[in-house]
């Protein structure tokens, strides 16, 4: 078993928007749903002034809160860590999205069901990366198994002393550098 | 706003109605003979619970679509909305079993009537539980709030079934002047609530600083400050007050006691507070769902 996470380097993103577009095919989402939504974030005074572009989408946080809020069980994650929802289960009640520190879901209007980032988990079980990752242009996206020492993200991660976006929102499996 | 208008009405009604059912626990054994009252709150209880559920069901969209996904609903334990929704179902068979016996004029199992008032009490403050455990937004996240529910869906239960015999049977409403008693306070208590909780909750973080004061001085100020204090809390406690120095009047006097046992005074006064409570109620749900920020994550 492994406990799949992801690194985004967002020194090396430029804001291409090529991972929401190839996510949102990937997945066959309407033009306007998105599982990955990009903040911009300026620090600093003048002249000393950094300038973040920070893709945000599910962070597979362990002990998610959308999984233990949800009612009827539609969110659960698989034993690889990836945090999935159940599109025959949801009613759609949106306490998930009440719930996630992250804002990362959205609901699908046709169906009514909540959605977010599956970590591509068809492509994965097919030994593929992520849509998100394979599309990156500038390769700030890194995908893995955290528990392999060895794994590129594992090494990745120390290299750069990448981090969750917030420690203090509880542990995830989506990793930063900033 | 993911959950709005349509949420806060649900929030409101569940209130409202755990909140009528226990008037009429209350008011059938202080009062035996303020049958009204009695009736009043024990079938608007159940009615307004089911309009409650209804407006759930709407909004719970993909369950719209497929009702029976909604069993699965009883399924997560660790969830306040599965606990919440065992709550509300035996809060509801009790509060229509009573109904039905009321409504058939047949004696109402008191054994029933107890595990209809458990549930109610557990319906009521599981209105404020459900956003309370939210940590993601501070407003919420908050011990006093499930309180403040508590509080404002007694007095709104109150509120709805002194309004409802009011306009069916006018006479009924000087019967039961222990509740309006109980009433004034809990809508005292309920002004210091809502102070104690936003002097405190304003101060523990900055995304609930935010929700505070776009609510006491920005964005909802306006529905703050007229339809929530003036109209909800200010002017029922007012006039509550009045009524209850001038019942103690009429009830000093010769004529006042008969103008109140002919039931030819007016009850404007009644009519205009508790409607003005149920406004208040209303909108109270209403604007700690629009004012919640959530925490800032970057």
């Amino acid at each position: 078993m492994a406990r799949y996470g992801m690194m985004i380097d967002t020194r090396k993103c430029v804001g291409c928007y090529a991972c929401r577009v190839s996510c949102q095919m990937q997945n066959e989402l309407p033009v306007e749903v998105s599982f990955i939504k990009f903040h911009e974030i300026e620090t600093g005074v003048f002249p000393n002034v950094k300038n973040e572009i920070i893709p945000v989408q599910c962070q597979h946080c362990e002990d998610a809160p959308c999984e233990s809020v949800c009612p009827t069980k539609a969110t659960y994650t698989t034993e690889d860590g990836i945090v999935l929802v159940d599109p025959e289960k949801c009613i759609g009640c949106k306490y998930c999205m009440v719930a996630c520190p992250y804002q990362a879901r959205t609901q699908d209007h046709l169906t009514g069901v909540v959605e977010k980032c599956r970590f591509c988990v068809d492509l994965v079980a097919e030994g593929k990366q992520p849509a998100c990752v394979s599309t990156c242009i500038s390769t700030a996206r890194i995908f893995g198994d955290l528990d392999d020492p060895n794994s590129e993200i594992s090494k990745a991660i120390i290299k750069y002393n990448a981090k969750p976006l917030r420690q203090d929102l509880g542990k995830t499996k989506i990793y930063y550098v900033r | 706003m993911v959950w709005g208008t349509i949420i806060a009405a649900y929030l409101f009604l569940a209130g409202l109605s755990a909140g009528a059912f226990l008037t009429s626990s209350y008011i059938s054994r202080k009062y035996p003979k303020a049958v009204t009252v009695r009736m009043t709150g024990r079938f608007i209880s159940p009615i307004l619970m089911g309009i409650g559920l209804l407006l759930l069901i709407v909004d719970a969209e993909a369950g719209l679509k497929n009702p029976l996904r909604f069993i699965y609903l009883f399924t997560n334990f660790n969830s306040v909305m599965t606990i919440g929704t065992y709550f509300i179902s035996f809060f509801m068979l009790a509060a229509f079993y009573v109904a039905l016996m009321e409504l058939l004029k047949k004696d109402v199992n008191k054994w029933v009537e107890y595990i209809g008032i458990v549930f109610a009490i557990g319906t009521a403050i599981y209105t404020g539980f459900l956003i309370g455990v939210i940590a993601t937004v501070p407003l919420w996240n908050t011990a006093i709030l499930p309180i403040l529910f508590v509080v404002s869906a007694l007095s709104t239960g109150i509120a709805g079934t002194l309004l409802v015999s009011g306009i069916v049977n006018k006479q009924v409403v000087h019967q039961v002047i222990s509740v309006k008693k109980i009433h004034l306070s809990l809508l005292a208590v309920e002004v210091l609530l809502i102070f104690t909780m936003f002097l405190i909750t304003s101060t523990s973080n900055e995304a609930a600083a935010e929700s505070v004061s776009s609510l006491v001085s920005g964005e909802y100020s306006m529905i703050f400050w007229i339809a929530l204090i003036a109209v909800g809390l200010f002017l029922p406690i007012v006039i509550e007050s009045l009524e209850l120095i001038n019942d103690r009047k009429m009830s000093q006097t010769n004529v006042g006691l008969q103008v109140a046992a002919a039931g030819s005074h007016s009850i404007a006064g009644t009519l205009v507070t508790e409607t003005s409570v149920l406004i208040g109620g209303f909108t109270l749900r209403f604007l700690v769902l629009a004012a919640a920020v959530p925490i800032a994550f970057l």
